[in-house]
């Protein structure tokens, strides 16, 4: 599904590159998730494997990202809408403010690609349920909580039935039940085969969700694996990143002697319940 | 719907069903009826004959009566005041202290506040009954630039939100200290703290929203679709080509009517 080869991106005006030599290959319908202290490069490569770097930003590009048979670097924007989705970490900047309802939000996207309208509402209808709006479908987007509208937002690209879905930290700005609501939501597209990229910085929700983590440091990969092995990886503190709580407090217990040393450290509440278990 | 910058009112009237396009004819025919008609009592009837009644037809006459006096009286009163008193020349009709009332500067107030009450009357009766999203897109379909309907519709609903996010910097600024009450040279000291952060704020949303709408193929060439369906009929085209002729005709008979006098 994505292919990445020896990609290296610098910002206009920037003196270093925020993106080198990323190699990457992500199959179709994986949650992939992309974590990284402030500044590592998640943010860039979000905006590359979704077009805008550098159609939109400009700036220097070496190597090629492929999303299925599409090259990104010379493919324009206007090219990609529909086939890759994007969502960022405000959800009132990517309310389109022209739409009234939640209905008439949803079909914002389907008007622009020109989608006929009888193929427009089963569209509509069927992402409303997979994302639990359908109660709020005549309600304006700007009456929505915070997590209600980041779900509005998944929901206006998901309905565009995109390959590739990318989220550049959807869930910042969210207090504890709108993270749990975007998850849930990313959970359900998961299930209809999209492929989902997230940059994201809470980890105990990575933990639980993604297939696969991707650490970046300085612009490059530094670690690639499953998530429990990139989580419980003693040296991700050197990379500005706290471990979960579960694997802070199973390296307590082992050091004091309450847990047998050879147990593997958990990473979720549910390894973390085995792990503490007589 | 309730919208700072909406005046939208739904009611479950015909006029309210009619295509907007139709509306924006109706209302473009009060106004250039109402300013092209010569003579000060032309404005007051449209305002009186077409715009009132449509408004009760619509069932928003008191949201147009209302919101018409709140714009219309001030004006009113002040240029019935300046153009009465002030009148250069013209005949005196009664005394006030050292000031004279003038006939022909009160006949001028008439036609100038006739004229603001048309053209006030006719947005409102647009305002109340035709939904900004439906009349956007009805421009957009017969081919009104996208990114004018789009920056129309946007303002209509983002704005509010603005005015919203300036008044967090201003608690937020007051929290920390920020005197914003007081004489002009302190009120114009607290502007800087507060316009930075605002319209620093308001480029990085900028950015935001335009990739957002990138993403969601504002810009993609080609047909577009439209999920609402504007009903329209052979009877209100023809009631639109109608009104088009009699616009035109008002021009001439206003034109006729000043050349006669």
């Amino acid at each position: 599904m994505i292919a990445v080869r020896g990609f290296t991106y610098t910002y206009p005006a920037a003196t270093a590159p925020s993106l080198q030599d990323i190699d990457l290959d992500v199959p179709a319908g994986q949650f992939l998730a992309v974590i990284g202290a402030n500044g590592a490069g998640k943010s860039t490569l979000c905006y590359s494997l979704s077009g805008f770097v550098p159609d939109f930003y400009k700036g220097t590009v070496v190597g090629t990202i492929h999303v299925g048979e599409r090259n990104l670097v010379q493919t324009p924007l206007a090219d990609l809408a529909g086939e890759i989705g994007l969502v960022f970490a405000n959800p009132f900047n990517q309310i389109t403010g022209a739409r009234f309802t939640v209905r008439e939000e949803l079909a914002f996207g389907l008007e622009n690609l020109g989608i006929p309208r009888e193929e427009m509402l089963p569209r509509i209808e069927e992402v409303l349920r997979l994302t639990g709006l359908e109660e709020l479908a005549e309600r304006s987007p700007y009456a929505l909580s915070g997590g209600q509208q980041q779900r509005l937002a998944i929901a206006s690209v998901m309905v565009m039935q995109p390959k590739l879905l990318v989220l550049d930290e959807p869930t910042s700005q969210l207090d504890p039940v709108g993270t749990r609501e975007v998850f849930e939501t990313l959970d359900a597209l998961t299930k209809t085969g999209t492929t989902v990229v997230l940059a994201e910085h809470k980890l105990e929700w990575i933990a639980v969700h993604a297939d696969r983590i991707i650490l970046l440091d300085g612009g490059r990969i530094v670690h690639d694996g499953h998530p429990h092995d990139v989580l419980a990886d003693p040296s991700l503190p050197t990379y500005g990143l706290a471990p979960t709580r579960y694997t802070q407090a199973a390296r307590l217990a082992v050091t004091q002697g309450c847990v047998p040393a050879d147990r593997p450290l958990p990473v979720t509440l549910d390894e973390a319940v085995k792990f503490f278990s007589p | 719907m309730a919208n700072a910058f909406s005046l939208y009112a739904p009611r479950p009237s015909s006029l309210h069903r009619l295509h907007p396009l139709t509306m924006l004819a109706v209302v473009g025919f009060c106004l250039v009826a109402g300013l092209a008609l010569p003579g000060p009592w032309g404005p007051y009837l449209v305002f009186l004959f077409v715009i009132l009644p449509l408004a009760a037809w619509g069932q928003v006459l008191p949201n147009l009566l209302s919101s018409a006096l709140k714009i219309a009286l001030p004006f009113a009163i002040s240029v019935f005041l300046i153009q009465g008193l002030f009148w250069t020349g013209g005949t005196p009709i009664a005394h006030l202290g050292p000031l004279s009332l003038k006939s022909e500067g009160l006949l001028f107030a008439a036609q100038s506040t006739g004229r603001i009450l048309a053209v006030i009357g006719a947005f409102l009766l647009l305002s109340l009954t035709v939904r900004p999203d439906t009349l956007m897109i009805a421009l957009d379909q017969r081919g009104a630039p996208k990114a004018l309907t789009y920056i129309v519709l946007a303002t209509i609903q983002i704005a509010p939100r603005f005015q919203a996010k300036a008044n967090t910097i201003l608690d937020a600024q007051r929290a920390r200290g920020l005197e914003t009450e007081g004489g002009v040279g302190r009120r114009v000291r607290a502007l800087l703290p507060l316009v930075v952060p605002l319209v620093l704020g308001s480029i990085i949303d900028i950015e935001e929203r335009a990739m957002s709408l990138e993403a969601r193929a504002f810009s993609r060439e080609g047909k577009k679709t439209s999920l609402l369906v504007l009903p329209d009929s052979a009877a209100q085209k023809a009631a639109r080509a109608a009104l088009l002729i009699g616009m035109a005709a008002a021009v001439a008979a206003g034109i006729w009517l000043r050349r006669a006098s």
